[in-house]
């Protein structure tokens, strides 16, 4: 197999419904994903746009499938650099799975290029995010440094 | 280059000396860490030990490197089944550094075998002892489902 991939998996101690909205609604996405948002209805064939502070649109896509709230996937390119965005798009499987008092998410991001710069880049910012994500569930305020776009440059 | 490799990365908004601590020290891993406890005496060339809750040794090794609270470098070697065991040593490298409010924690666990059935193993654990990690360090309480040693082991 070619190309290129990135996986993380983490419990989060929060019901799955809440678990997948604090993903896709804009309001709890701006608490610690670095103050960005996305635009989608989330169902398929829809328009998928991400915007951050200081940069507007960042990324944009379309819906691939939806499941809400057990699974997401998304055709993800970035919009903003330009070695990045000729990459062309990516995939990007969000998987939700309640297990007793936690929810699993596993997040699979992977490009149809070897050596990938955006699965790179992307590798850096996901533990971040989603560290920040599983704080913001479980004690309700998230990582400083994730809350504000201001304070993190979105890499 | 042959060899099998999973990396992890978590930010815990905790200090890297608390983060150490609960990588290491019984009372804190026995809390977070399927029951099980680690001894050593955590200086370069002292060997390193994991035990089950019923005192079984399940895990040996070497303390390779040690920059307490910044790094820990240790060999790793399965004892517990015997197609991991064969395998032989594996090297675990706990990374820690300041990032804002936060410590992120880097985990590198490798061997020189491919494919390893000990790398497939810890990919499958490692994510839940670190979730647990850091619920624990950060509400006080760690993941239900990681306090208990798995049925039947």
């Amino acid at each position: 197999m070619t190309g290129s991939s990135f996986i993380y998996v983490t419990y989060i101690r929060s019901p799955q419904q809440k678990v997948w909205d604090a993903l896709t609604q804009p309001e709890f996405q701006k608490l610690y994903w670095f103050g960005g948002h996305q635009e989608s209805t989330w169902k398929k064939g829809a328009e998928w746009k991400m915007f951050m502070p200081q940069h507007g649109l960042t990324d944009s896509g379309e819906i691939l499938e939806s499941d809400p709230p057990n699974r997401v996937v998304i055709k993800w390119r970035n919009e903003f650099r330009p070695n990045l965005k000729e990459e062309g798009y990516a995939r990007c499987v969000m998987e939700l799975a309640q297990e007793a008092d936690l929810t699993k998410l596993t997040i699979t991001h992977t490009i149809d290029k070897e050596n990938s710069q955006f699965i790179q880049a992307v590798s850096g910012g996901w533990p971040r995010i989603l560290s920040s994500l599983k704080t913001y569930l479980e004690t309700d305020s998230a990582h400083g440094d994730t809350r504000s776009a201001a304070e993190q440059t979105h890499k | 280059m042959t060899g099998s490799k999973f990396v992890y990365v978590t930010f815990i908004r905790a200090s890297a000396e608390k983060i150490f601590d609960a990588l290491t020290k019984p009372e804190f891993t026995q809390k977070y860490w399927a029951g099980t406890r680690q001894e050593s005496g955590w200086c370069v060339g002292s060997p390193w030990k994991a035990f089950a809750p019923n005192g079984r040794m399940v895990d040996d090794g070497e303390i390779v490197e040690i920059d307490r609270p910044n790094k820990l470098v240790f060999t790793w070697r399965n004892r517990l089944f015997a197609d991991m065991e064969k395998e032989g040593f594996s090297r675990c490298t706990y990374l820690l550094e300041p990032s804002g409010s936060c410590t992120k924690l880097t985990l590198t666990h490798e061997i020189d075998v491919s494919p390893s059935k000990v790398i497939e193993g810890v990919s499958q654990g490692w994510p839940m002892v670190l979730a647990s990690l850091k619920s624990f360090l950060e509400t006080g309480a760690p993941l239900e489902e990681s306090t208990k040693w798995p049925e039947g082991i």
